[in-house]
């Protein structure tokens, strides 16, 4: 009778929200959480309200993101009139309730759930990767500490099946939480996984025929709260108390996914998503999760290059900066490409460049469609420039557009081009476009590494990647977030931001700004759309453009 | 006194519609359908009494109440028939001797809740009993009492035969939800409950067989007629399956209420050979067990046996004489429970077979003497932490084993053997 009602009253609240959703805020119930008095509103369960409080109840099924599985029990509280512990994970609150979080009951509780959680469990945790970040350590230390009671055989599993390219199982490590289970039916909804067997045989298992490999698949890892599900990519390589964690911004794609670049004596060991609802949630895709090994992982350029008979030979900046400088000046129209990872202080610099030294230049940002599967969709934007936007937004085309561009290059219509950060060869499959590259009496390439397009360059120059420089990205939606340098990049490179700076300066520009803020600055006064931006004002979840928080 | 459960299962061809209704079949579901409404067959059910039949003893009336009537969404009856219980064996006697009678309380529940789909969700092993209802079903709509418009009353209602895939837990009635649906045969967190969100979100009652087939003679006698029989709290009569050390196995019908000793000692022909009671379990394998001494003064209603602390169940009634080894029983009980528990929360999971190995390891004459500790300090951990009943169903009984007989497991641990066995 009392559910019946209390669902009766969730379903009206419901429909009474979607027309009157400020009143359907107010609905706030009070609560004391040990001791504590909660304000709420009363959809909220009880393990969300602690959250609110500051009370970390501890769990490991539980996901915002996930239906409620509630078998881990870990979440077991004790609620005033209610003769059994409670699962605050599927307890909604309600006024005047009395929830203790810390009682002898509680506590006697979630040491069981330690003690049952362990039995089976190998406790090989110097080998396994989740060490350091593993809730079955941190909540032993909290809530268990206790000598095993266990006289007899620990259960066996499989110690190391590959139930993806990116995903390693270790049966004996799970604790059957099933939040992988959950991802895969409720978020990419390819229910590659499920449980199998009964009792402490339980254990989880590909389908049939089926494997691992969604586009998202590799947050499984992510989610699971132990070492049952590691990366693939990642096992072995550093402990994880080891890594120097980054906020920045995927450059995988324009969905601007917030990732934390985690790094390891000066290399990325992994990305790791941050939680932005309003751009991925929880999640990333597994294409940017790796795409760092592309782009990173190559035999550096250390110094600047110009063509000299009989090839491609060392120069120092100087002299290269001149060359580009006197090169481009004598090779009129020019054709600039810049790439969609560069950042908007970038392409504020190069837009600002390009206009000084060449007046009859084609700008364009480097922009490819490409086509997506629905799972794709989930997090993936259609391309693979992540800030092409706001460099068009900073004044780098369009002007017809990349397609355009290439095909007045094929046509022989620029006798110079300055080429940022694209393997314009590898990129776009066609056989002409080589020989078109050969033809230009001044070509420019900017790389981080020496690409089939820079060995037909006249002048080559060494920059840095996504991972070593700070700056913003503009997703494709409008919200300006913000990179920031994890790697010191090799001695020898500058920034792009750098070569722009010096190129300028070289060309007699007067008030060049110093350093990416500074950038920043004239963006925000001189770009429409960007008025009072600032680092402080992005800070680590970005700014929307055209949205409240950008107002003074 | 007189039979409500068994008055059809001796006579000739009982199965059969014929037989059935020559004994009056099918009239109180003609009299629900044509003269009252379902709230007053509802309202009729809650005076009786009755409760449910499966092991909870909830109050089948308030149960269906809690149906919300102006949900736009179908509701669902089930009737479940998939009776596993170690030591149970009633509800496969009135399904196989007694069909119409378990069909035509579907029926009436199902008319009670305003259903016009029910199952009946029987135990894959009751191959033989799933024969004799779908021969039964057949007849039933042949004979217009399933189906649409149901004897010229406008009320539609389909009866589907559904068989379980043999995992125990599927009795419990959330999984067997799950099951039914084609999941995995999980137990559900609550809330929501069935009565609001059972079968595909649906409101949901799931009734016992021994319930169901309790309503036509209720509701054609009057409830005034079944709430005579039996104690103050508990009405009627309840289905005992006797088994183990006793003169008479079998199914008893008793009025609640009635002595056990006597029960056991007169009705059932006692302990045989000589022997002596050694302990009784009185609902299944998952109550606590009853010692001798402790059967003496108890009834047999919900309420004597919960004081004595154990607890009715399903009425699976074992017996067992003083050449059984307790810690053996123990140890074959537990091994039941480690191998039926569903996985799904970390205390029945893991708790279930860390039980199992060390009753196995005392009967096997390497168990220590912290080991009874460990038995009732991780059955504790159980009782009251999981999703569904089942973590208490395994968790009591080892509990009441150890307490109840632990002179017996002591010296199985000191002397390293079983002593009976010599």
């Amino acid at each position: 009778m009392v559910n019946s009602f209390w669902v009766g009253i969730q379903l009206f609240t419901f429909y009474y929200s979607l027309f009157t959703v400020h009143e359907a805020i107010m609905e706030t119930v009070k609560l004391t959480i040990d001791g504590k008095e909660v304000t709420t509103s009363k959809e909220k369960t009880v393990i969300q309200a602690a959250a609110e409080a500051g009370i970390s109840i501890p769990h490991y099924c539980y996901h915002p993101k996930l239906s409620i599985a509630g078998n881990c029990r870990m979440c077991l509280v004790e609620i005033e009139k209610m003769p059994k512990l409670q699962i605050a994970c599927n307890t909604q609150v309600s006024d005047g309730m009395g929830v203790k979080t810390q009682s002898p009951k509680v506590l006697e509780a979630r040491r069981a759930v330690m003690e049952f959680l362990l039995i089976n469990h190998p406790l090989d945790c110097p080998i396994c990767d989740q060490a350091g970040e593993c809730w079955l350590q941190d909540y032993y230390m909290q809530h268990d500490l206790m000598e095993s009671r266990l006289g007899d055989r620990k259960q066996q599993d499989r110690k190391r099946e590959l139930f993806g390219p990116y995903v390693v199982f270790d049966g004996e490590r799970c604790i059957k939480c099933t939040r992988c289970v959950r991802f895969l039916q409720e978020v990419t909804h390819t229910e590659e996984l499920t449980v199998v067997n009964r009792t402490d045989h339980s254990t989880i298992a590909l389908f049939p025929e089926k494997i691992l490999d969604n586009p998202l698949s590799a947050n499984v890892n992510d989610i699971c709260p132990v070492g049952a599900l590691t990366d693939r990519d990642f096992r072995f390589k550093v402990r994880v108390w080891y890594l120097q964690k980054t906020p920045s911004i995927c450059p995988g794609c324009s969905t601007g996914c917030n990732i934390s670049v985690e790094t390891y004596q000066n290399r990325i060991a992994r990305f790791k998503p941050r939680i932005n609802e309003e751009v991925n949630g929880h999640w990333i895709c597994d294409e940017g999760r790796y795409c760092f090994h592309g782009l990173t992982e190559v035999e550096r350029l250390t110094s600047p290059l110009i063509r000299q008979e009989g090839g491609l030979v060392p120069a120092d900046w100087e002299r290269a900066l001149q060359a580009v400088l006197a090169g481009l000046g004598s090779a009129q129209p020019v054709a600039a490409i810049l790439s969609g990872r560069n950042t908007n202080e970038e392409a504020f610099l190069f837009a600002r460049l390009m206009r000084r030294i060449a007046p009859q230049v084609a700008l364009e940002v480097f922009y490819q469609e490409r086509a997506l599967t629905e799972v794709e969709k989930i997090l993936k934007s259609p391309d693979h420039s992540a800030n092409f936007r706001g460099a068009r937004d900073m004044g780098v085309g369009p002007n017809g557009g990349l397609d355009a561009l290439i095909q007045d290059l094929l046509q022989g219509r620029f006798r110079g081009a300055y080429i940022v950060g694209e393997d314009l060869l590898s990129l776009i499959r066609n056989p002409e476009l080589k020989a078109a590259l050969e033809k230009l009496s001044f070509l420019v390439v900017q790389d981080i590494h020496l690409t089939p397009t820079g060995r037909v360059a006249h002048v080559v120059l060494p920059a840095t990647h996504f991972g070593e420089k700070d700056g913003t990205y503009t997703n494709r939606k409008g919200r300006v977030q913000r990179l920031h340098a994890a790697l010191v990049p090799p001695p020898g490179t500058l920034h792009d931001w750098e070569i722009f700076k010096r190129l300028l300066a070289l060309a007699g520009e007067k008030g060049v700004p110093a350093a990416p803020a500074e950038i920043l600055q004239q963006i925000a006064a001189e770009v429409p759309g960007y008025q009072g931006l600032s680092y402080d004002r992005i800070g680590a979840q970005g700014i929307q453009l055209g949205g409240d928080a950008q107002q003074p | 006194m007189e039979k409500v459960l068994l008055r059809n299962v001796d006579l000739p061809g009982s199965h059969t519609l014929a037989v059935y209704e020559s004994q009056g079949g099918y009239r109180a579901l003609k009299k629900a359908v044509q003269e009252m409404t379902p709230e007053q067959v509802t309202e009729e059910v809650k005076s009786s009494g009755l409760r449910g039949r499966g092991g909870a003893g909830f109050p089948t009336g308030m149960k269906w109440g809690f149906v919300p009537k102006d949900s736009p969404k179908p509701k669902y009856l089930i009737c479940n028939a998939d009776e596993s219980e170690p030591g149970t064996f009633k509800d496969r006697v009135l399904i196989e001797k007694d069909p119409h009678a378990v069909i035509e309380g579907t029926i009436l529940a199902a008319y009670a809740i305003r259903s016009h789909t029910a199952f009946i969700y029987i135990r894959g092993e009751f191959a033989f009993g799933a024969r004799v209802l779908e021969k039964a079903l057949a007849e039933a709509t042949q004979a217009g009492y399933l189906g649409k418009n149901i004897l010229g009353a406008g009320y539609d209602l389909d009866l589907i035969l559904h068989r379980g895939a043999g995992a125990y837990i599927c009795g419990e009635e959330t999984a067997l939800l799950s099951s039914l649906e084609g999941w995995k045969g999980w137990p559900r967190v609550k809330p929501p409950f069935p009565a609001t969100h059972g079968l595909f979100g649906c409101p949901t009652v799931v009734n016992n067989v021994e319930t169901l087939a309790a309503l036509p003679w209720i509701l054609d006698r009057g409830a005034g007629q079944y709430a005579a029989i039996g104690t103050e709290k508990s009405k009627g009569t309840k289905l005992f399956s006797v088994s183990g050390h006793i003169g008479r196995p079998g199914v008893y019908e008793v009025e609640m209420g009635y002595p056990f000793k006597r029960f056991l000692e007169e009705d059932c022909g006692g302990v045989p050979d000589g022997r002596k009671l050694k302990g009784v379990i009185p609902g299944g394998a998952s109550m606590p067990v009853l010692r001798a001494d402790e059967v003496e003064n108890v009834r047999m209603d919900y309420e004597s046996f919960q004081a004595a602390g154990t607890l009715l169940g399903s009425g699976g009634v074992i017996v067992m004489d003083d050449s059984t080894c307790m810690v053996k029983a123990a140890w074959n009980i537990a091994r039941f429970f480690a191998h039926e528990s569903c996985g799904q929360c970390t205390p029945c999971r893991e708790g279930c077979h860390w039980m199992e190995k060390i009753f196995a390891r005392i009967e096997n004459g390497q168990g220590g003497t912290k080991d009874l500790d460990t038995i009732l300090s991780v059955s504790g951990n159980i009782i009251g932490n999981t999703i569904c009943p089942f973590g208490d169903a395994a968790a009591m009984p080892a509990a009441a084993f150890v307490k109840k007989y632990q002179e017996e497991f002591e010296q199985h641990i000191a002397q390293k053997k079983c002593v009976l066995r010599e």
